[in-house]
This record gives C-alpha cells, sequence and structure tokens, in this order.
C-alpha cells in the first residue's frame, strides 16, 4: 500500500510562549518547533501497516521549523520517501490554505492512504485532516485509533473513537484520507545513531507544490494568556480542625446540607 | 637401602599396557574438547587494538602479571570475603593439585628413573613425604567435597538455586562425585596394597628357618610383584626374609594403614582380586574425569585462570568500551573477551547476592544471564552458517536487561572476574537500535534528544536554580574559573535537589572556591544515556558538552554528581569529540600553564574538593555538629572510581560520629536509580526497592540521625525510601554540602565576608 503521512510542525509548549507586542500572535522567533504529536502517531500508523503488509511511506511536510530532523527521524524509522514543500514567510500557512497545497503535492504520489493527525495545537480554522481530504476530492474518517489492513482488497479497517470512550470499527474503501488520533502501538523510538544515518543518506524531495494564500477567513484579535485560576487552599492544623474546615467547604458549595 | 615405592603393585602387565594405551586416547579428548571450547570464544569478535590471542597470551605471561595472577587463579583470593567458599575451594583445588602432581611424580618414578635408569626418586625421606603428602590431600579434597555437598545439597543457599531451564544445582554433582570416587578409590586401593603386605609378613614370619621363609616369599608371587631391577629386587627379598615390612612407608600413610587393617582380614586372594577391580575403576574414573573437563563445568578449571590471566585492564571501570554501536543480538557479535568471561563464570552466585536487581524481586539475576549467554555459546557452531539464534527475548528477556542499575556490584565481587554489566549494556544497545526501549525509558531519551535533560525542561531553564541565591555565579562561558561547576541534571532541575545545589553553591561561595557554570549551555553528561545503551545519543551529548567545554575557560572540572564525574572524568577524552581542554596553549594563567597531553583535564568530585579545603584549613569548622551519621557510597564515586575516604574524612572532620552499614565502601549497595532505573516503573512482583532496604539498613544502625550521600539522585531516592518505610520521623537524608554549610557558621543572607581565594 502506498500511504503518504502529512507531518506539521508545532511551538513546542515546553518553551515559554510568547506574544508579539501587537498582541494578535504567537512570536515564533523565541518558539521552538516540534513534530505534531497526532502526526506522529500518523507516522507510526504508516509504517505499522508497511510492516504488516508491505508498501512505502512517503512523508509530506512543508518546509518549516525544525522540518528536517523530523524527516530524518521519519526515514530512521522506516519511512522511504520524504518531501519538502517551500513555504516562505514566518509564519506556517493556516489549516485552509495548507490543505490546498499539501494536496497539491500528494496528487502526483499516487497515493492510496493519506494519514495525518487529527489535531494540531496552532490549529485555528479547523482541522487540517478534513480540509486536505476535501481538497483530495477523497472519502474521509477523522479520530482514528488504529488502522488494519481490510478483508476485502482495496479497503483498510479503521477504528474511530466516539465520545464516551464507544468505538467503532469500520471499513474504508481506499483511497481514503483518515484523521489519526492514536497509532496501535505508542510512536516507537529511534536511536539517534539512525538519525545521523539519515542524515548521511536520505534524500529530500523537493514538491513543486506553490503555497497560495488563499480568503482570509478569521483573524485573531487578541492573544492573551490565560488569567491564573484560583489557588488552591492548603489546609493546615489538627485532625479535628481540617475536618471541620472540609465540612466548611462542602456547606459552602451546597455539597452537603 | 631405603625403602621405595612399589611399582605397578599387584597390576598384571597386560592391565598395564591397556592402561598406557588408554592414556594417548583420553589426551586427545582433552585436547580436542579444550581446541573446541577455546575456538568458540573466537566466534566472537575482535576488540579495537586487539592483538590476537596468541600475542594477548604472550604479553600476558609477564612476571609482573603473573604475580597478579596468582592469588586469584591459584589461591582463588576474590573468595576471601567468603571464608567457607574460600577453605572449600583450596581444599578441592589444592587437593586436587597435589594429588595430580602426586601422580605425575610416580608416573616419572616408575616410567623414567625405574625403567631407564633402575632408581628412584621416591625412595627413603622422599618417598615417606610422598606418602604422608598424598594421604593429607586426599583427606583434604574429600573435606572440601563434603564442605560442597553440605552446602550445595543440604544448605542450599538462594545464590546456589535457579528458576532458569537448563541450569540445575545439579550441574556439578557429576564432577564433585567423580573427584570424591577417584580420591576413596586411591584410598582403597593403597589399604588393599597394605592389607596385602600384611598378609606376606604374616606368612613370613609364620615360616621356620630361611628356607622357609624364601619359600614362603616364593609363594605369595613377592618376586612377580616388585618390578623393578635385579639388585633392588633382591634387596627387598631379603628385606622382608629377614622379617622386615613389606612396605616399609606404610606408617606414612596413615589413612591407607588405617584401611589396611580394615581389609586385612579378607582372604589374601580377594584382597588381590579387589586390589585390581578399584585400581581399574581408579584409573577409568581418573581417565574420565580427565577427558570430561572440557566438556563439563569442570572447565572453568582452565577457562577462569585463562580469563584472569587475558582480562583487558587498561580500562578504567568507569569507562564503558564499544566495539559495536548497535549493541549484540547473538554470541558472535560479543568480543572474544566477552564470550571467554561466560566461559569462566562458574555459576557461583555471588553477582546475585549483590545484585539490587535482584534482591529487589526483578526478573534479574547477573548469574543466570552469564550462563545463559555461555549455554547459548556451546550450542552455537563455530563455523556461521548465516544464521545464528539471538540472545533476546526467548533466552534473555527486555524485562531482564532493563533491571540492571549498571551499579557494577555484580562485576566488582565476581571471583573470575566476569563483566556483568558490559555483557548487559551490549545487549541493551540492540534493543535500543531496534527502537524496544521501556516505555519510562522513552520518555528519558526523547526528552534528551530534544531537551539535553530528562526532565522534558526548556534547557533555558537548566540555570533557574541560580536566582535565589545572594550572589551571581559566574559564567565560565564569558569568564575564567578556576573549576568549571558541571552541576547535572538532578542538582539543576529537580526541585527537592534544587535547594541543595544552592547550599553547596553558597558554601563555595563562602569558601572563595573561584567556580563558574555553562548555564543554559550544559546538557546532560551522557553517564547513564550510556549505560541505557543509546551510544549514538551519548556522543550526541558528548559533542555538545566538549564544544561548550572547549569554548569555557576553567582548569578544573567539578561536580556533586558522581554520575557526570565518572563519563567527565573517564569517558570524555574517549569519545572523538573535542577534548574538554582547559585553557587553551600559552593562555595558562594561573602559573602551571596548560596541562601536558593525555593527562586531560582534572575532574573532582565535591566531595573531593571539600576534603581538600579541609586539608588546606579553608574550609573551617565553626560549628561542630555531633549526631551520629552513616554514609552511603554512590556507586558511580566508589565502586567506579574507587572514591571511599574523602567523603568520610569530611563528615567526621564536621565533628559527626560516622558509623557504617553493613553494606559500605566496596559492598556499598544501589539506590535502585543507575543505569536509567530512576526513569523506569517498577516492575510488577517487586519485593523491596533497593533504596528502601537501604534504608532500612541505616535505620538498623544504633543511634543513627542521619543517613548522609553525596549524589543527588542518593538524595531523592532516599528521601523517597525515608517516607515509603515511615521513618521520616526518625531518618534525616542529608547532603554532605548541606551538613558542611551547617558547620560553617554563616548565614550568608547577613555576611558578605568571602574567604580567601584559593591559589
Amino acid at each position: 500500500m502506498n500511504i503518504v503521512v502529512v507531518v506539521r510542525q508545532v511551538p513546542d509548549l515546553i518553551e515559554p510562549l510568547e506574544i508579539v507586542p501587537t498582541g494578535d500572535a504567537l512570536d515564533l522567533d523565541t518558539a521552538s518547533f516540534i513534530l505534531n504529536e497526532s502526526d506522529d502517531h500518523a507516522l507510526e500508523q504508516a509504517l505499522l501497516l508497511k510492516e504488516a503488509g508491505g508498501g512505502s511511506v512517503t512523508v509530506v511536510a512543508l518546509d518549516f521549523g525544525d522540518v528536517d530532523n523530523t524527516l530524518y527521524t521519519a526515514v530512521a524509522k522506516g519511512a522511504d520517501r520524504i518531501v519538502k514543500i517551500a513555504c516562505d514567510g514566518d509564519t506556517p500557512p493556516a489549516a485552509r490554505d495548507s490543505a490546498a497545497v499539501y494536496a497539491e503535492a500528494i496528487k502526483p504520489l499516487e497515493v492510496e492512504l493519506v494519514l495525518v493527525g487529527v489535531q494540531a495545537h496552532d490549529e485555528l480554522d479547523g482541522g487540517l485532516s478534513p480540509f486536505l481530504a476535501a481538497a483530495l476530492e477523497l472519502p474521509y474518517v477523522g479520530v482514528i485509533r488504529g488502522v488494519k489492513a481490510g478483508d476485502a482488497s482495496g479497503t483498510i479497517t479503521a477504528c474511530k473513537e466516539f465520545p464516551g470512550a464507544v468505538m467503532a470499527r469500520m471499513s474504508v474503501k481506499l483511497p481514503a484520507v483518515l484523521g489519526i488520533l492514536g497509532a496501535d502501538q505508542p510512536p516507537r523510538y529511534v536511536p539517534v545513531s539512525r538519525i545521523r544515518g539519515a542524515m548521511k543518506t536520505a534524500q529530500f524531495e523537493e514538491s513543486a507544490a506553490t503555497l497560495a494564500a488563499g480568503e482570509l477567513l478569521l483573524s485573531v484579535s487578541r492573544l492573551y494568556p490565560p488569567a491564573p485560576a484560583t489557588r488552591a487552599e492548603m489546609l493546615s492544623g489538627s485532625e479535628e480542625e481540617i475536618a471541620g474546615r472540609i465540612a466548611e467547604i462542602l456547606a459552602e458549595k451546597g455539597l452537603v446540607k | 637401602m631405603p625403602s621405595a615405592r612399589p611399582i605397578m603393585w599387584n597390576v598384571p602387565h597386560w592391565a598395564e599396557i591397556v592402561m598406557y594405551l588408554m592414556i594417548p586416547l583420553v589426551l586427545a579428548v582433552f585436547t580436542a574438547g579444550v581446541v573446541w571450547r577455546v575456538r568458540k570464544w573466537f566466534i566472537g569478535r575482535s576488540e579495537p587494538g586487539d592483538e590476537g590471542f596468541v600475542k594477548t597470551l604472550l604479553n600476558a605471561v609477564h612476571p609482573r602479571r603473573l604475580v597478579e595472577w596468582f592469588p586469584p587463579a591459584l589461591f582463588q583470593s576474590r573468595l576471601s570475603p567468603d571464608v567457607f567458599s574460600l577453605i572449600m575451594h583450596w581444599a578441592i583445588f589444592w587437593g586436587m593439585v597435589v594429588l595430580a602432581i602426586g601422580t605425575a611424580l610416580a608416573t616419572v618414578d616408575q616410567d623414567f628413573t625405574n625403567l631407564l635408569l633402575d632408581k628412584q626418586i621416591l625412595s627413603g625421606g622422599y618417598y615417606h613425604l610422598f606418602e604422608l603428602a598424598l594421604d593429607a590431600f586426599g583427606v583434604v579434597l574429600i573435606v572440601g567435597l563434603g564442605m560442597a555437598a553440605y552446602r550445595r545439597y543440604l544448605v542450599r543457599p538462594k545464590r546456589l538455586e535457579t528458576t532458569r531451564k537448563g541450569i540445575s544445582l545439579w550441574d556439578g554433582f557429576p564432577f564433585l562425585t567423580i573427584l570424591l570416587l577417584i580420591a576413596i578409590t586411591g584410598f582403597v586401593l593403597e589399604g588393599l596394597r597394605i592389607a596385602e603386605g600384611f598378609h606376606v609378613e604374616a606368612q613370613v614370619a609364620a615360616a621356620d628357618g630361611p628356607e622357609a621363609k624364601q619359600l614362603a616369599i616364593e609363594r605369595m608371587g613377592l618376586r612377580e610383584r616388585f618390578r623393578v631391577g635385579q639388585e633392588r629386587w633382591d634387596v627387598e627379598l631379603d628385606r622382608i626374609a629377614a622379617g622386615g615390612p613389606v612396605f616399609p612407608a606404610a606408617a606414612w600413610a596413615p589413612v591407607g594403614y588405617g584401611l589396611a587393617e580394615l581389609f586385612a582380614p579378607l582372604p589374601t586372594a580377594s584382597i588381590r582380586l579387589l586390589h585390581l577391580a578399584v585400581w581399574w575403576l581408579h584409573a577409568l574414573l581418573a581417565f574420565g574425569l580427565i577427558a570430561s573437563i572440557p566438556f563439563t563445568k569442570a572447565f572453568h578449571l582452565i577457562s577462569s585462570p585463562v580469563n584472569m590471566l587475558l582480562r583487558e585492564r587498561k580500562t578504567p571501570p568507569g569507562r564503558l568500551p564499544v566495539v559495536m554501536e548497535s549493541g549484540v543480538s547473538t554470541v558472535r557479535d560479543y568480543t572474544w573477551r566477552q564470550l571467554l568471561q561466560a566461559d569462566a563464570c562458574t555459576w557461583c552466585g555471588k553477582c546475585q547476592e549483590v545484585c539490587p536487581g535482584f534482591n529487589s524481586g526483578f526478573p534479574l539475576s547477573p548469574r543466570d544471564l552469564v550462563q545463559a549467554v555461555d549455554s547459548l555459546l556451546l550450542r552455537t557452531p563455530i563455523k556461521s552458517n548465516g544464521q545464528t539464534a539471538s540472545l533476546h527475548d526467548s533466552l534473555i528477556k527486555p524485562e531482564e536487561l532493563w533491571a540492571c542499575c549498571a551499579c557494577r556490584a555484580c562485576e566488582d565481587v565476581c571471583p573470575v572476574f566476569v563483566e556483568q554489566p558490559r555483557l548487559i549494556i551490549d545487549l541493551r544497545r540492540h534493543l535500543v537500535d531496534q527502537g524496544q526501549v521501556d516505555e519510562g525509558l522513552q520518555d528519558a531519551l526523547m526528552n534528551f534528544q530534544r531537551y539535553g535533560n530528562s526532565f522534558g525542561q526548556s534547557p533555558r531553564k537548566r540555570p533557574a536554580w541560580t536566582k535565589p541565591l545572594e550572589f551571581q555565579l559566574k559564567d565560565a562561558r564569558k569568564e575564567e574559573v578556576e573549576y568549571l561547576w558541571f552541576v547535572g541534571d538532578y542538582a539543576s532541575y529537580d526541585q527537592r535537589v534544587q535547594d541543595v545545589t544552592r547550599t553547596v553553591a553558597r558554601v563555595f561561595h563562602c569558601l572563595g572556591v573561584d567556580v563558574g557554570i555553562l548555564y543554559e549551555k550544559e546538557q546532560n553528561a551522557g553517564n547513564d544515556v550510556r549505560r541505557i545503551g543509546e551510544e549514538g545519543l551519548f556522543s550526541m551529548l558528548v559533542e555538545k558538552n566538549a564544544k561548550e567545554l572547549a569554548g569555557a575557560k576553567f582548569r578544573k572540572l567539578l561536580t556533586t554528581d558522581p554520575h557526570t564525574f565518572n563519563t567527565l572524568k573517564n569517558e570524555y577524552e574517549t569519545n572523538g569529540g573535542p577534548h574538554p581542554s582547559p585553557l587553551p596553549e600559552g593562555e595558562g594563567t594561573h602559573g602551571n600553564g596548560p596541562l601536558p597531553d593525555g593527562e586531560g583535564t582534572p575532574v573532582l568530585h565535591y566531595t573531593e574538593l571539600l576534603d581538600e579545603l579541609l586539608g588546606q584549613g579553608i574550609l573551617r569548622i565553626e560549628r561542630p555538629l555531633s549526631f551520629t551519621v552513616t554514609y552511603h557510597d554512590p556507586c558511580y564515586l566508589g565502586r567506579f572510581n574507587g572514591i571511599y575516604e574523602p567523603p568520610r574524612r569530611v563528615l567526621r572532620a564536621l565533628g559527626l560520629r560516622l558509623i557504617e552499614m553493613p553494606r559500605h565502601g566496596r559492598n556499598s549497595f544501589c539506590c535502585g536509580a543507575g543505569g536509567g532505573r530512576i526513569w523506569m516503573k517498577d516492575t510488577p512482583g517487586i519485593e523491596e526497592r533497593p533504596a528502601e532496604s537501604r534504608v532500612r539498613e541505616a535505620l538498623a544502625l544504633p543511634g543513627v540521625e542521619c543517613l548522609a550521600v553525596a549524589c543527588p539522585k542518593d538524595l531523592v531516592m532516599f528521601q523517597d525510601a525515608v517516607k515509603t518505610v515511615g521513618a521520616e520521623e526518625r531518618l534525616r537524608v542529608a547532603d554532605i554540602g548541606q551538613l558542611v554549610y551547617e558547620t560553617m557558621g554563616i548565614s550568608l543572607e547577613k555576611s558578605t565576608e568571602v574567604g580567601e581565594p584559593i591559589a
């Protein structure tokens, strides 16, 4: 099966996020970038499918942030091809615009299955995965936890998670786009020596797809950190005092009468 | 004419010829077996800078190395902490050696000197001594075997038990039994021979007159029984005819003599028949033993001393060799030295006895692991047929490998110098290469890759611990310092340790120690990453740190963390990247100039520095402490680097009464954090965490109020353990730096006085 995985760079939340002086965007110069977590799962799922049933895995990414390292890591994990799409400017495009350029890059790849993370924490205008399916004019299922080869040829079996942890197993006709929440197993560890090996041998393919700025559908008017929540009250004193205070709080909240 | 050893007494000529014909056969089987085992070692890889087996062997046969080799090889000196084992081994080994030498001497006496020269070495005083020595060492051997049987089959210590298939407590049984039977049949033979002598003497004594006596001698077939030259023959017969003893040396063989009195009532013919039968049995047992040595546990008679002779001794314990970065998946991936080690293992279980993993109920026994390697080695064909069985999965499970704390207790205690941690880490390297890592470990490794620390925190937050300090720590990247303090992850990021790190900083500041740090540019030094088996990540961390160190101006490296200490001291200069160089050439401003090549940068643990400062009178104890402490030796400070005394001297100087835990110094018991364990979850079935065991050990000491530590990881581990065993009120876990600060009589917030700078 010919699988394409789309991977995105998102700001690493480990670093303190800063907001630009105009107050309507993140200061990406001070941020560092990391592979989007559910995209990492999409890659893992693609590798698992390849290992189980053969085929190839092509990883497509916008040339942004720490993308080289992410793509080399993908090769070290077992991806066959890595494709970079040129991305000018300091800010990654919104989901809908990027869906168009990803679709343009993916179309020539004769893809049977496209896997992409179902969410990313910098998405403003909606999830990339349904936009991508629409741009590719392919069927779409999202919030997928695990994909297996299908019972009939030309299909795969995907597990979709619904609220309340209800799972549905569905047969999906290929080609299709899946929005991955989690792979069948957590993303594998790849040792540094293999990543370094990939850096020496792997070749990027540059996609001819170009990013076109679409119509501006939404704009951020203010970006701000959440106000600090009320601090926890630490109870101290003797056991009786603490018990008394707990009883008072419960009564104050109307939980006991 | 002095009495001489009787030669082939009661053995017919045909039997003698058959016996001699068997010798080449036995030696052929023995030699073929030894060659087979030795060739097995060399299915392993050669080591970097390997000179080959022959050259290594020739180099090893050097007087100085031999002197080093004698105690462990010939006197099993590494068993000395276990007196029972030591005596048992001496008894069996030396019993066997003396009896073997005796047999060899008797063979020379008979086949060389008697046949060719018509003389005997074993005559007169020598013969008496020979008889006495062989009887005595025969008894020694039997006592040793009895001790072995008593312990193996009656006492049955845990270290000699196993749950692994294919290894059994009875593995040593055939060897021990054959040895015992050889010793017993030897004594029985002697007894029967002397008993026959009694019969001859009685017959001669009963005969009346010289002719009758000669007749008695003839009747007893005595002429045929002394296989010596004509002249000595006549002398012997005359002596016996004159009423002398048949075996004048019998009294020097007390065991044989005693048995002879027991056998004497038997008829002469029975004695003779029995003697011949037992003679054959004795010979066949001995031949069987020799031929079987290469194929049984007894091979350690050869493999263990060879391992002791050929072991690599240039690499310090703290430097982990790397032959295959991607690790070991089959026995062919190990080096020949490692395979020799596995073959040298005697399965004594000393390693298992001290293993923190095993003792806590983790699925790890270093002994079983080494035995598993050896058993697969013996099943692996010497010539590769393209497929070699994997050591992983069914044979050695990942959870065994991940249970190792890399504390080196096993290696340090091993009587035959097996390096178990290295065998384990090579196997871990393969798992890491295949991406099969423990879940907790994966998070830690990803964090190291991305952030250079295991906490998954921003590198920018690394120096955050310095903010509450009342002074500014020097930035070693910008200004020159005497000591570059490599702080380490736990000391920098862990909130429980940060306070202690600040206290140590205050101590340095008050004593005027010229110290600086790398701020956010420091990354984890990589000691534990390397022991997890992530060699590529280790190299990456070394490169990053070495680059920063090369850009900094300092004379010595200083750290509070023994793990960091170990890798900086032993491993940094060997890793390709820029050597963490001190002041560049020509810029030595401290009077001694740049360090000579090859000596590297001095690396100090802070307890060493405090000890130095005490000695120089710079650290003065203003308010001595007066309670009782015990001290936990960190593995990477003690066993890996031999630093035991400086922390103890500091503690005593503080006025503290130091009492030792039963497991201290070289026998210190790991807190359970090493080898990457600190990032892994406890496996189910765990009985008592190593740190809890250690805290209970400290609590059992009379009057101990404080467990002093000299390692940030120990502080965390023991503070947790004190809580889980419910001893928070009784035992304080304190870093040596904290205790020092308490004695200095300084409250930094009030005092701005700074001591004399260190020249």
